[in-house]
């Protein structure tokens, strides 16, 4: 079984990271910490650079879990990337992170933690930012 | 004093509230698109243009004048961001820019860009205002034979100094003058018209700009759609230490003396400029050991001579008629489209008009230095508008501009030709600036050259007009034959110096 | 441990490793030539098709200029097919926005040439605000984006504000079509 991290280079990708890896190292279940971008703009803020990719590396090394990173660059958005997984995964969670946001935002923009929290088959963790 | 006078009712006329906010509207439009990929300051006046129509001209120019400048700016912005230059003009930017951001001193980087744009700029369109009245009186002087030399010297210059290649430059210009024969010529002949009337006036320049330069880009685009996101160096605020002045103030002044002349020569251009400011200052630095790892007098030289290269731009394009650059082509279209024809006469006729352009290029580079020090991070912002909605904008508004010029359906298919063909020449490799330069001056040249041998009554001797025709033929020789002398006189001396 | 990145995950779209660009010759750099050849060959007939006109005002008449563009036009077509058999070739033009490591996208092009079709022939019948609406998502979704109905609003904001601002407020020529009087 594996638990999957929704990983953005931003304090709730990092709140998330945590929540995976103390989810993981609970209950001895592999972690896999996936990154995507849509890559169709010039510079995406949710795409990690290679800087944040080794530090996630090297602290989830440090501390003995049992991990892999993806990287997935398409035309897909997030969500729809992340339910494939797990799907494909078997996982057995889902970790996100989260961020306030109001009501008209949502409307507008559409939300890619509901999207998940909707579209996964298992348990989704959402996190937030400092907790 | 009689143009101090002149500029100071320029600046009087721009001072108009609506007028100021044009500029401004011109300096963040400018800027905004200078700083998207893939969208040049060229481009944003030919798609524009058509939306100004329903303005007076000084209006317009005022907008353009700040579109000029900011364009340039966002430019640089980019090149040191992302080590991506959009033109060939911001190359040696990026070399310094980027290391400089990449070394966490990105602010100090942008800062010296913007402040030696500003420096380069109010020095190059004073050094316009001194020059322009000598160089339109010598340009009076001119007669028909001298314009179609200098026509030719302009040609051969976009076709042989800028391209890697002179067979593709030439394919290019030629495809530029075969566009510029459609239509009823001065005889009343019907020229390549296909029978079709709405062609009897010609393909807008417009249209063909727009086409070339937008459709063409976004098609190319379209093929081959890059889908990773660039490592982009996140942006404070631009500002600068006491001894980034010191190191800055020198390089931005070299620079400007590099880059006027060279925008002025009707051969000049932006990259022989900012290269030879960026040699000139790693032997001059006191820190030669820096260049190469994010030295700043390599980011202020250049960028200062990019900037004064083209305000010198300006002095062939508003005495002359003669664009050396693409922006200027492009300007050099808009006045056209507004039936104002640039040249010798233009100081005369539209004295005013000139003269507002000029003011509005001093009031638009301080709206730029006012404007861009504390909003560089928001410009940063606009590079993660996704790309479909970006192409999708340049083709938007390059439909509503091509058919806004004439109001028929034909000019759409027309301009979707001529994108088929910038996209053809962006795949094989043609520069695109020969056929622009070709179909605004090749209507002209033809004008003059068939006036120079109506006076000789047909003989060709009548296209030597008098010692500047000479002179320029001298140069055009040159330059023909300038990568000869290189590779059988320069080569073999530096090799045998250097065995 | 660590295997990142380079996931295939069934999408083709996933660009990854920079395939090196193909070597040798540039074969389709022949069709320009003969694009060229073309041209000139037409520029000719049309101009000979010119009447004469040439008189004591004029002596070089209309049928030069086009004249001497063609036969350059030709030269130049023979002179490129000797450069390009000679194994030159231009370096397609690099961008921002361009990734030359892959193949071209026909498909996209294709798509994109269709929706600009469409809308010219749409644009004084339908008028701007909804053939340029239609242009505008057009273009979205032939190069990959998916949020229709996000995608329409931004059209339809778009259209409506450039045709409020420009052909009304500017005065610019823009189709009113079948919105005549509405708008």
């Amino acid at each position: 079984m594996t638990i999957l991290v929704g990983y953005v280079p931003s304090p709730e990708g990092e709140a998330a990271l945590r929540a995976g890896i103390d989810e993981a190292r609970r209950r001895g279940e592999k972690l896999l910490v996936v990154n995507t971008t849509r890559g169709d703009a010039y510079v995406d803020p949710h795409f990690a650079q290679e800087p944040d990719l080794s530090h996630v590396r090297e602290d989830l090394a440090a501390l003995g879990v049992d991990f892999d990173l993806r990287q997935v660059l398409g035309a897909r958005d997030a969500a729809e990337e992340i339910i494939d997984l797990a799907e494909k995964t078997e996982a057995s969670l889902v970790v996100i992170g989260m961020r306030r946001r109001s009501a008209v935002g949502k409307l507008i923009m559409g939300s890619a933690a509901q999207q998940i929290l909707l579209g996964v088959g298992c348990p989704v963790l959402a996190v937030k930012a400092g907790a | 004093m009689d143009n101090l006078n002149n500029l100071m009712q320029g600046f009087a006329d721009v001072m108009d509230p609506m007028n100021l906010l044009l500029a401004l509207i011109g300096v963040v439009i400018g800027t905004a698109v200078g700083v998207l990929p893939g969208i040049g300051p060229a481009m944003t006046v030919a798609l524009l243009l058509p939306i100004t129509y329903g303005m007076e001209p000084v209006q317009a120019f005022i907008m353009f004048a700040g579109i000029f400048y900011g364009g340039m700016y966002g430019g640089s912005t980019t090149s040191i961001l992302l080590n991506t230059p959009g033109e060939s003009s911001s190359v040696v930017t990026a070399i310094e820019g980027n290391r400089m951001a990449k070394a966490g001193r990105a602010a100090q980087a942008l800062a010296t860009a913007a402040i030696g744009s500003f420096v380069a700029g109010t020095i190059g369109t004073l050094l316009l205002v001194l020059l322009m009245p000598f160089v339109v009186d010598f340009a009076v002087s001119l007669g028909a034979p001298d314009y179609f030399a200098l026509m030719l010297l302009a040609f051969i210059a976009v076709t042989s100094v800028l391209g890697s290649s002179r067979i593709r430059g030439l394919i290019s210009l030629l495809l530029g003058l075969t566009i510029g024969v459609v239509g009823i010529d001065q005889s009343g002949q019907q020229r390549l018209t296909l029978g079709i009337p709405q062609l009897a006036d010609g393909i807008d320049v417009v249209v063909v700009a727009v086409g070339i330069f937008a459709v063409g880009e976004a098609l190319w685009v379209a093929a081959h759609l890059r889908r990773r996101p660039a490592e982009v160096i996140p942006v404070g605020r631009p500002w600068m230490g006491k001894k980034d002045w010191q190191r800055s103030w020198k390089p931005w002044l070299r620079g400007t003396a590099y880059g006027f002349p060279f925008g002025a020569l009707p051969a000049g251009g932006a990259e022989i400029p900012t290269f030879m400011s960026y040699i000139t200052e790693k032997r001059l630095s006191k820190h030669p050991e820096e260049f190469g790892k994010g030295a700043i007098e390599g980011v202020a030289g250049p960028e200062a001579a990019n900037n004064a290269s083209a305000a010198g731009t300006l002095v062939p394009m508003l005495a002359l008629g003669l664009p050396t650059n693409a922006t200027a082509a492009v300007m050099l279209a808009a006045f056209q489209s507004y039936g104002i024809q640039p040249g010798p006469l233009l100081l005369d006729r539209e004295a005013s008009l000139v003269w507002v352009l000029i003011a509005s290029l001093f009031i638009g580079n301080l709206l730029l230095l006012l404007l861009n020090l504390p909003l560089a991070p928001a410009w940063a912002k606009l590079l993660q508008i996704p790309r479909p909605y970006l192409y999708a904008g340049i083709l938007f508004f390059a439909t509503m501009g091509a058919y806004a010029v004439n109001a028929q359906p034909l000019d759409l298919f027309i301009l979707l030709s001529l994108g088929l063909l910038g996209f053809a020449m962006r795949r094989f490799g043609l520069p695109v600036l020969p056929l622009i330069v070709g179909v605004i001056l090749g209507p002209r040249a033809e004008l003059q050259g068939r006036r120079s041998l109506q006076l000789s009554g047909g003989e060709l001797s009548g296209l030597l007009g008098g010692p500047v025709s000479y002179t320029v033929y001298t140069a055009i020789v040159l330059v023909l034959v300038w990568p000869l002398i290189r590779r059988f006189v320069v080569r073999p001396l530096r090799a045998r110096s250097a065995a | 441990m660590s295997s990142e990145v380079k996931d295939g995950l069934k999408d083709e779209r996933t660009v990854e490793d920079s395939r090196p660009s193909r070597e040798g010759g540039d074969r389709a750099q022949y069709g320009m030539c003969a694009f060229l050849a073309l041209l000139g060959t037409a520029v000719i007939v049309d101009a000979l098709g010119i009447e004469r006109v040439t008189n004591g005002t004029d002596p070089v008449g209309p049928r030069a200029v086009p004249l001497l563009l063609g036969a350059l036009l030709l030269l130049l077509a023979v002179l490129y097919a000797v450069d390009v058999a000679r194994g030159g070739r231009g370096e397609p033009e690099a961008g921002e926005d361009v990734d030359l490591s892959q193949g071209s996208d026909w498909r996209t092009v294709l798509l994109l040439i269709a929706v600009f079709v469409a809308n010219a022939l749409l644009i004084e019948r339908l008028g701007w605000v909804i053939s340029g609406g239609l242009l505008f998502w057009g273009t979205a979704f032939a190069l990959g984006n998916r949020h229709y109905i996000r995608n329409l609003l931004i059209s339809a904001t778009l259209s409506l504000t450039t045709f409020y601002a420009f052909a009304i407020g500017l005065g610019v020529n823009l189709p009113a079509g079948v919105l005549q009087g509405i708008l």
